[in-house]
């Protein structure tokens, strides 16, 4: 593995580096963890790694409450969500954190890596498009556009980004006030520790004190080739009595979540499977 | 401008490090091929088996994931630096051989550094783990020979 590097200390640096290079192969390198396996399976050729580790800005770094939600910086750790006392009102996202890689993985690997790797099985991933988050993404001109993360990704390992943009971080508009919340993750393997799911599901559903969801989001992840927002299975909750859901009414929400899944068999688990799985799962949360 | 090569500057084990590095070097290289530090195993290579396991800043990380310019700045402490010839040997390292928790060996030193981490994190908190608690922060540690059940007994009995 060899590779020349950028240190960006600045987001002036930063933008300079990405300017300076747009006619380069170079990719963007943070918390490793995915780049140093890739590129030591398959090195390529004259590549330079805009290494962001040394970056100190507070917008790429850091976890805080705004206006119109929770931003969470591209950069910021898993163990850094797991110990963020805002973030603990999500349990969708916490669990997806818990269920990721390892301890010495998490303390490391970003927020941002996780959505840029945009793996059709990122756990974190699937609980922030649960959340309707959206990505907030730096152009090198130094503008910002949003993207919804529900428009991020564009196939296996693809998103929306440019070449000459890096996602800065990710937002978790404020939710409307609920009495109770249904928040969970899902993660389908063949063991419990190091997996990578073959099946999961994102949810993040609210009531009013009478029982009645007033917002629901839900998300696939290891289905199809991006993780997907199951956006019918979440209206067909909207106004309904969670305490009153028939058997039926379940049903119905798996096979809404099921319409957004188009798995292939691999060497982790079948087609057949992933599609049983998911529809249990999805019935298993009312 | 890119460099293909960095200046450094780093402690490790209290030591302070001053050199030029490849800018793509991994951690673990410079750990054993630099410094001849050998504690420090080579094991998958790639995150999955933690025998790399170093404690950066006092917390564990796989050294096989992480470029060594990115220590620059920063504190490392390998297996050796919880012992040496004037220092016995570290409460962890000293729970394990009570309990037998080594067997071949060779997992030992990742397992140390990381229950080593945990081990400050959970003082720092005030807090004493259960079991459960202790198997999920070795998930990134694997150990083909002991079955885990001295090792975890050599963690809990530290609290």
């Amino acid at each position: 593995m060899d590779f020349r590097t950028i240190s960006p200390q600045t987001t002036e640096e930063l933008l300079e580096a990405i300017k300076q290079n747009q006619g380069k192969h170079f990719r963007f390198g943070a918390g490793y963890t995915d780049l140093i396996p890739e590129l030591e399976m398959q090195m390529e050729n004259g590549l330079i790694v805009i290494n962001l580790a040394k970056l100190k800005d507070s917008n790429f770094t850091s976890i805080f409450l705004s206006e119109d939600g929770i931003r969470i910086g591209a950069l910021t750790t898993m163990t850094d969500v797991l110990s963020n006392k805002h973030l603990q009102k999500f349990p969708v996202l916490i669990e997806a954190v818990e269920s990721f890689a390892s301890v010495q993985i998490r303390s490391v690997a970003t927020v941002g890596g996780n959505l840029c790797t945009a793996s059709p099985a990122g756990d974190v991933s699937c609980a922030l498009v649960a959340l309707g988050a959206v990505s907030e993404i730096l152009i090198a001109n130094g503008q910002i556009r949003t993207v919804p993360l529900t428009e991020f990704f564009t196939g296996v390992k693809t998103t929306v980004l440019k070449k000459n943009e890096l996602l800065r971080s990710v937002l978790i508009p404020h939710q409307k006030s609920a009495e109770r919340i249904l928040s969970g993750f899902i993660k389908i393997g063949n063991r419990n520790s190091m997996e990578i799911a073959l099946a999961s599901l994102a949810y993040h559903i609210t009531t009013d004190k009478n029982g009645i969801i007033t917002s629901a989001g839900t998300a696939v992840g290891s289905v199809a080739e991006t993780i997907r927002y199951t956006e019918s299975a979440c209206e067909f909750l909207l106004g309904k009595n969670m305490d009153q859901l028939s058997e039926e009414d379940k049903e119905t929400f798996a096979d809404n979540v099921l319409k957004y899944a188009n798995p292939i068999s691999d060497i982790r688990a079948s087609a057949w499977y992933r599609h049983q799985v998911l529809w249990n799962i999805s019935k298993s949360i009312l | 401008m890119e460099t293909a090569q960095s200046k450094i500057s780093f402690t490790i084990n209290g030591k302070k490090v001053e050199r030029r590095v490849r800018s793509s070097m991994l951690l673990i290289d410079f750990i054993r091929n630099e410094l001849k530090l050998k504690g420090t195993k080579p094991g998958c290579l790639g995150g999955e088996c933690g025998a790399c396991t170093v404690l950066v800043d006092g917390v564990a990380v796989n050294s096989c994931l992480y470029l060594v310019i990115n220590v620059d700045g920063k504190s490392v402490t390998t297996v050796e630096g919880l012992s040496g010839e004037e220092q016995s040997l570290d409460v962890v390292q000293l729970s394990m051989v009570e309990h037998g928790a080594v067997q071949c060996g060779f997992c030992t030193p990742g397992m140390v550094m990381a229950i080593k981490s945990f081990k400050s994190q959970c003082d720092h908190n005030h807090h004493t783990p259960d079991r459960e608690e202790i198997k999920k922060n070795l998930e990134g540690n694997i150990c083909r020979c002991t079955g885990y059940v001295k090792i975890i007994d050599a963690v809990e009995a530290l609290f």
